[in-house]
């Protein structure tokens, strides 16, 4: 099936009307949603799979991520992550194996009207909001998993709520030569706070993820995300993660990206409200023969919106990485401003990085600056070092250290520290 | 004062590319010792050090001797460790390194072991209270944004912390207003004060010589020492400038 799917690049039978309608009734999920599931499912029969010339698809084969696997067939419920107690976070989730293996929310939580729970089961209301920051058209992974689906997590924070301890939704990837669609719908009401923080661990070589994490926020809101991937080497992976932001709302994304074989997110906000906030700033750190696609992108709708991009790529050995990062303004949104930069070290002479960003402004009361970087390390600053007595690793550490700590140095101080640590460790391990 | 030089070369020959920039230096700097070397600017002199030092843009020849081990073929930081040591005239900046960490990583690997945190902090502040640095200097970013008078007073903090056994100081003087050279100076005084490192300031003013007294100044042009003398000579090249030298250059490089 895979290989006719290829030879003539149509999605049509890649998922079927009857395979969906099982996997959503085994799920009793209502009806609204197996009609949206159904509805994608017709969108594929009418899709082909994006040419490489589009920018999106410029550096990364879109067949790569078409389904080895029957996306509806049971998935081995094989948990690969250990649940351990974690005091520092008000709640936690677990998904494997597309199922929700577990969920923990704390009582201050609960009694405050939170909700965490198993999105297939999901009231109406909260279901109603999927597709809002990512719709199902967004591109045919998005379709794919719109109409597929399995092991989703609603977290929902009402109105004036503030959480002062994140939540940890975690994900472990499928085992060798099985696939995992998971799905993220997080709703911040007004003047809601949380933060999030959202990781990928596991998996067989040759595993897929295709993953869909949508944040929407009401007026005032704040949220801080975090997009954690360390997926062991050999997985196939695509993470689409949108917010949403309703006005004067606040949103921060922290993406930090390490594991598996090929790895692309699509990572962006989309400002919809007048004087909404967004800001992504993101770490990769790669070797061997990894291969690293990432795309941004900060949508301007509203007037008055800001949102400002610091992504930075350490690559090591023979691996790739490529970067493109759009910000686009609506000629309706006045008085924005938008900053973009993307910064690459190289680390060995086989390793590679592109970077290309994009604007696309219609409006002419804006504030507006990008910028990229390649560069393999800087003789002058390993002399610097190693004239102070620091041999050349050392001095490398310290100089990835420092590249990417400065953009480490924006998070929240909880999301920082581990990510640091997860730096560390991975800089050790070099 | 011990019988072995802290430090000597003989018959050095520095490299960029092709173009030799120094023809043939030997110093001798006992224990002690303050040299300088003064020359115009684009003389050589700062190639020299930085050579010594082991910059990979510069191919050196000749031999090279630390407290009488031959090092000319090792590594910065296998020279650094043993006690080498470079001011630089233009210190880099490494965005994202805090002065504190790198300070920390750096006294750590020439004393061979791990430095406790708080044995750290006591004698950076120490260190940095008789430079004049606000302690904030030390959550900063490594020369990230640093006046020219702030970057050279952190070479000098390093001199201090680092007690290396042979100090080369490029440049250390320009840049500086003369309350900052004062401090420097001062700085340079208390490294060497005891008695224990030799150093050697390349310099093209005699105004940080007015602080930091040197023992022998040498003269140095189109890639030669053509005079040594004593502290003196120095005035006398305030004086006079350095064109009633170039004939002796020339000469020597005839002879050469």
């Amino acid at each position: 099936m895979a290989s006719a799917t290829k030879a003539d690049a149509t999605l049509a039978g890649v998922v079927s009307v009857e395979a969906v309608a099982a996997l959503s009734a085994a799920a009793r999920e209502s009806e609204a949603l197996r009609a949206r599931r159904l509805e994608a499912v017709r969108l594929l029969e009418g899709m082909t799979l994006p040419h490489r010339a589009r920018h999106l698809w410029r550096y990364t084969d879109p067949a790569r991520f078409l389904p080895s696997a029957d996306l509806t067939a049971p998935a081995p419920t094989e948990v690969t992550s250990q649940w351990r107690r974690d005091d520092e976070v008000v709640g936690v989730a677990l998904v494997a194996g597309g199922v929700v293996q577990r969920v923990e929310l704390a009582e201050e939580a609960r009694e405050k009207g939170v909700t965490l729970a198993n999105l297939h089961a999901s009231p109406a209301e909260a279901l109603a909001h999927l597709g809002t920051a990512v719709p199902a058209d967004h591109g045919f992974i998005e379709t794919l998993n719109t109409a597929a689906w399995r092991g989703g997590l609603l977290l929902h924070v009402p109105a004036g709520v503030r959480l002062d301890r994140p939540l940890r939704l975690r994900f472990a990837a499928p085992p060798a030569g099985s696939l995992a669609l998971p799905r993220v719908l997080v709703l911040a009401g007004r003047h809601a706070s949380c933060e999030v923080i959202e990781g990928h661990g596991g998996g067989g070589a040759g595993a897929q993820v295709l993953g869909v994490t949508e944040v929407l926020l009401e007026e005032g809101a704040e949220v801080r995300y975090s997009l954690v991937q360390k997926w062991e080497p050999g997985v196939l992976g695509h993470l689409t993660a949108y917010a949403h932001l309703g006005p004067r709302s606040r949103f921060t994304m922290a993406t930090a990206v390490f594991g598996g074989a090929l790895a692309k997110t699509d990572v962006g906000a989309t400002l919809a409200g007048e004087g909404a906030e967004s800001e992504i700033y993101g770490v990769t750190f790669g070797g061997e023969t990894q291969h690293f696609d990432h795309h941004t992108e900060h949508r301007h709708l509203a007037g008055r919106t800001r949102s400002n991009l610091d992504t930075r790529v350490v690559v090591t050995d023979a691996a790739h990485s490529a970067y493109t990062g759009l910000i686009r303004i609506a000629p309706e949104a006045a008085g924005c401003e938008a900053y973009q930069e993307n910064r690459n070290l190289l680390l060995s002479p086989h390793a590679r990085a592109e970077s290309i960003p994009e604007l696309e402004i219609s409006n002419e009361d804006v504030r507006c600056t990008h910028g990229a970087t390649v560069a393999p390390l800087d003789p002058e600053q390993l002399f610097y070092l190693g004239s102070r007595g620091l041999p050349r690793n050392q001095a490398h550490r310290l100089i990835v250290f420092g590249f990417l700590g400065q953009t480490l140095a924006r998070l929240p101080e909880a999301t920082r520290e581990r990510l640091e640590a997860m730096v560390a460790a991975r800089l050790h391990g070099d | 004062m011990s019988q072995q030089p802290v430090f000597s070369c003989s018959d050095v020959h520095v490299y960029v590319a092709d173009r030799e920039v120094v023809k043939g230096v030997d110093l001798t700097v006992p224990a002690g010792e303050i040299h300088a070397i003064m020359g115009p600017n684009g003389s050589g002199k700062s190639s020299l050090v930085s050579a010594i030092a082991g910059h990979p843009a510069f191919t050196l020849t000749g031999q090279l001797f630390l407290d009488g081990e031959e090092i000319s073929e090792l590594e910065p930081d296998e020279k650094a460790r043993r006690g080498l040591f470079l001011a630089f005239q233009y210190p880099v900046a490494i965005p994202g390194v805090t002065v504190g960490s790198f300070l920390r990583a750096a006294v750590s690997a020439r004393r061979g072991q791990d430095v406790p945190v708080r044995e750290f902090r006591r004698e950076l502040q120490a260190a940095m209270e008789a430079l004049e640095m606000d302690r904030s200097f030390a959550g900063r970013y490594l020369n990230d944004g640093f006046s020219g008078g702030e970057k050279k007073r952190l070479e000098i903090l390093q001199l201090l912390l680092l007690q290396p056994r042979f100090a080369m100081l490029d440049e250390t003087d320009s840049g500086l207003d003369i309350d900052a050279l004062r401090i420097v100076a001062g700085g340079i005084n208390q490294a060497a004060r005891g008695g224990e490192m030799g150093t050697l300031i390349v310099t093209h003013y005699q105004r940080l010589l007015n602080y930091v007294e040197p023992h022998v100044v040498h003269v140095f042009i189109n890639g030669r020492i053509v005079r040594s003398g004593g502290p003196e000579l120095a005035l006398e090249l305030e004086a006079r400038g350095y064109d009633w030298l170039q004939p002796e250059a020339a000469a020597a490089g005839g002879v050469s």
